[in-house]
């Protein structure tokens, strides 16, 4: 999953930061041009990390076509593929790729699989609380705190903040984990990547959403947990992280985002049932067109998440066969 | 001496003894003071929470005065001040600090204060808030002539005020009261209306007609397949339909960009503490008032002019600001829909039980059935209503009635109705306890009068007993609706969402639509408390929309109690 995320964005090149905003779009993505005609009804299930863009894109889409009717359901990325597969939701926003079994499930009902489509990108953040002294941790460290497994080769179980460095008043202290619940595609996400599919600690805080992650770490001076970068408020901060022990740490932002060097990247998903071959009918191909495009990748950054490189977004549209 | 000594002697048992015979527990005051007390505890506490929701939400709306902080690094802060707290600097930071503020953290244990800021400008700086500590600066000022400036998109804008430009012509600008201005921002204000509703109302009637079309031309396929005559002459008709709308779509479309154009020439630009400037349409702009300069009626202005727009507006900015209009209008509808529901079927339930059915081992089990109905956790009742009523109920519906929408689900998805009748199941045991205690309560020797006057069973019950039994029957469904309008955790399931502009009353045919997802207050809350972007700037909103709530369920309550007392009053004259 890394490496196909670091293949994307080396393959799309990077692009800087101008202009007067802190982020900037990539100037190559096309600019979103209104259509006439457009109307029904939309409706999308799935990832609660994606819930407040997909208000955001919906708001801004309605501006544009304001007799479309669009709404925005968000429990956890594992609703989305139920949702697209009785048909109830046209779009399944998921903060992962869907799993094997989902997918099967899905082909069985129409007969081929539902087509992803990357709409931004997230340096899932690992927060701690404003005043932790912290300054790296590598990703055996985080899997030796977070799990009973420890997959990523941690040689003890790490309880306090002792055990990753930190002295004075802070050695002797436990570590406090907060985590998402297990509906939530940032917690598989997690699981998969920074802990090696191992297995969470049983003392892991799970919250219903992403933001009360961060909520959680704010109020507990000795926690950590890990939520979508986008949340950060300046009552927490991300602890920069290495893959490797001892390698050199990268801070969450977007240019460690783009390069691949943070550890934790990933794409944000919405995922579509289109039936390969024919085309997108006109709303849902608008819907597309307008998330991958200038103004809907304006959304993503005023979400606080980084947007997609005009290659990728390209990619996705002509998987699509949306122009 | 002696005496007394004897006197004592003797007085020591006795009051032992008296003190034995009407102790504290014979008296049973420990009971009394127990009670007291829980309920003292319970008040306290009711009282506490309330204080704190009301404190906290009627707050939030007062415009605060615009801090600049110059700290001793160069850093500059402008911002309202959000809140302060104690914490103890770490070493780098205590070294950083002068000598003068080192000694007095010392003294202070080695605790420091720091304020958080809001800063807004999120475009600019890619963050909103920022903690400054009290040794970290160097200047704290509130200098004039700052504005605080609400926008549509990107949340707030501190700053100045540098230029404006009316109809493409630039103009200097000087205050915010200057008449340009201020009438610069009403035409912009008022063509986003106009835009608005062009939008609504005319591209919408001709949208709708042309999905009409296009979902009748669907009907005759399903009914005669395609290449039926019925289908060619549907198709040819739509055709012909759809070029007309197309014409008046483009008319209705020109005028809206004609419209967008002149907003376009219309523009203020803004810069922000730092020097970095930032141009937008008037028509972007919400309000703007010189924070530090405001007298207390403009004060008040800004307060009262941002709660209407928070009671009457849509939701802006993935709900976190704008109104929660929407929102207040799903509440009331379901509950409304609910009671419609829940109560004749909670008084007939009652009714049968009560006055009907045999009293035996059948009526008690059901009964007993009723009363645990109401211990059923109401998440289960939501897996129940997503179950039955949606996808069973709904998916019949849809296949009998809308195959022509299909796959696109029309009932046979969460909306406004499986909600209403999810709640009703939720709270009918309420109801039928209620009256059954109302009914049984009306003396027996009213219904033996009016049965001996001639009248028949049914004729008793409509003039005798459920007129005296109303008051309390009134009572059950006033609690059902305070349990229903409060309740969240089944509605996620049966058909509230995040996002629902559009509200199921309006004035497309049929007027009510009771298949739409609908917003509500309960999940607005937990919306932007523990799902909106930035937390920090959604905890005010969460106690205003608590607020909020509150006072909708005791205006609910209020009338309904009202009601009743008017029928007590009605039925108390036709006593003997």
């Amino acid at each position: 999953m890394l490496k196909t995320f670091a293949g994307a964005l080396v393959l799309a090149g990077t692009f800087a930061a101008t202009g007067a905003y802190a982020l900037d779009v990539d100037p190559a993505l096309k600019d979103y041009k209104k259509k006439a005609g457009v109307e029904g009804s939309l409706k999308s299930v799935g990832s609660d990390t994606l819930n407040n863009l997909m208000a955001l894109w919906a708001e801004t889409f309605n501006k544009e076509y304001p007799s479309v009717k669009i709404e925005i359901e968000g429990k956890g990325s594992g609703t989305a593929p139920p949702a697209l597969i009785s048909g109830s939701a046209q779009f399944g926003p998921m903060s992962r790729p869907m799993k094997g079994g989902e997918m099967d499930d899905f082909e069985k009902k129409y007969g081929y699989k539902p087509t992803p489509m990357r709409v931004a990108v997230d340096a899932l953040a690992v927060f701690v609380h404003k005043d932790n002294p912290i300054q790296c941790l590598s990703l055996a460290q985080v899997d030796a705190m977070f799990s009973k497994t420890r997959k990523k080769g941690g040689k003890e179980d790490v309880k306090t903040w002792g055990q990753v460095g930190l002295t004075g008043e802070w050695a002797s202290k436990p570590i406090s984990l907060y985590g998402r619940n297990s509906a939530s595609g940032t917690y598989g996400y997690f699981k998969e990547v920074a802990m090696g599919d191992g297995d969470y600690k049983d003392s892991v805080k799970e919250q219903p959403g992403s933001s009360a992650v961060v909520q959680g770490i704010a109020s507990d001076k000795f926690a950590i947990g890990y939520s979508g970068g986008g949340y950060k408020t300046a009552d927490v901060k991300t602890v920069p992280l290495t893959a490797k022990e001892g390698g050199k740490c990268f801070d969450a932002n977007s240019d460690n985002a783009y390069a691949g060097d943070y550890p934790i990247t990933r794409f944000l998903y919405v995922y579509v049932n289109a039936k390969p071959g024919s085309k997108l009918e006109p709303l849902r191909a608008e819907f597309v067109k307008f998330v991958l495009s200038k103004q809907g990748q304006m959304g993503t950054i005023k979400d606080g998440f980084f947007p997609v490189p005009s290659a990728v977004a390209s990619q996705d549209l002509e998987v699509l066969g949306v122009e | 001496m002696t005496d007394a000594a004897a006197l004592q002697q003797e007085s020591v048992p006795m009051s032992k003894s008296t003190g034995r015979r009407t102790d504290m527990r014979s008296r049973g005051e420990p009971a009394l003071w127990s009670l007291g007390g829980a309920l003292a505890i319970g008040i306290i506490m009711i009282l506490g929470f309330l204080a704190l929701v009301f404190s906290n939400g009627v707050e939030t709306f007062i415009p605060k005065p615009i801090t600049v902080v110059t700290g001793i690094d160069g850093t500059v802060t402008a911002g309202e001040p959000f809140r302060s707290e104690l914490f103890k600097p770490t070493p780098e930071d205590f070294a950083k600090a002068s000598p003068d503020w080192q000694a007095r953290i010392k003294d202070a244990n080695g605790y420091a204060n720091r304020t958080l800021y809001r800063m807004g400008n999120f475009d600019i700086y890619g963050e909103d808030f920022r903690w400054v500590p009290d040794f970290m600066a160097a200047k704290i000022e509130q200098p004039h002539g700052l504005v605080f400036v609400e926008r549509m998109e990107w949340g707030p804008f501190v700053g100045t005020v540098k230029s404006i430009k009316v109809d493409g012509v630039e103009r200097p600008f000087t205050t915010l009261d200057d008449t340009a201005f201020v009438k610069a921002h009403e035409t912009a204000r008022d063509r986003s209306k106009a835009i608005r509703k062009i939008e609504r109302v005319g591209i919408n009637d001709v949208n709708h007609a042309l999905e009409q079309e296009r979902l009748g031309l669907r009907k005759v396929e399903l009914a005669s397949g395609r290449n039926s005559a019925e289908y060619k002459d549907a198709e040819a008709r739509l055709t012909g339909i759809s070029a007309g709308l197309q014409q008046r779509y483009d008319a209705l479309s020109a005028d809206v960009q004609k419209l967008r154009e002149i907003n376009a020439g219309n523009t203020i630009t803004l810069a922000e503490i730092g020097g970095r400037e930032k141009t937008i349409e008037f028509s972007a702009l919400v309000r703007a008032y010189a924070a530090n300069d405001l007298s207390f009626a403009q004060k008040a202005g800004v307060y009262v002019s941002r709660w209407a727009e928070f009671l009457g507006s849509e939701p802006r900015e993935a709900n976190t600001e704008g109104g929660v209009f929407p929102a207040i209008f799903g509440t009331a509808a379901m509950t409304l829909l609910m009671v419609i529901v829940v109560a004749p079927f909670g008084v007939i339930t009652a009714l049968y039980l009560r006055e009907y059915a045999q009293q035996g081992r059948l009526v008690s089990f059901v009964r007993i059935s009723v009363n645990n109905l109401a211990g059923v956790p109401s998440i289960v009742y939501g897996v129940f209503g997503l179950g039955f009523f949606a996808y069973v109920l709904g998916g019949s519906i849809d296949a009998l009635f809308y195959p022509e929408r299909l796959p696109n689900p029309t009932f046979g998805t969460g909306g406004l109705l499986w909600s209403a009748l999810t709640l009703a199941l939720l709270t009918v045991p309420v109801v039928i306890v209620a009256t059954e205690e109302a009914l049984a309560a009306v003396p027996r020797s009213m219904r033996e009068g009016s049965l001996a006057c001639g009248a028949s069973k049914w004729q008793t019950i409509k003039y005798i007993v459920l007129p005296r039994a109303m008051p309390g029957i009134m009572t059950g469904v006033i609690l059902a609706m305070a349990r229903g309008a409060g309740e969240v955790a089944p509605l996620m399931l049966v058909g509230v969402v995040k996002l629902a502009p559009e509200l199921p009353v309006d004035g497309m045919f049929p007027f009510v639509h009771l298949e739409r997802s609908f917003m509500h207050l309960g999940f607005h809350i937990f919306d932007v408390g523990f799902q909106s972007r930035n937390a920090e700037a959604g905890k005010p909103m969460v106690f205003v929309t608590t607020v909020l709530l509150i006072a909708l369920v005791t205006l609910v309550n209020a009338t309904a109690i009202v009601v009743r007392n008017r029928l007590k009053k009605r039925f108390a004259g036709s006593q003997f």
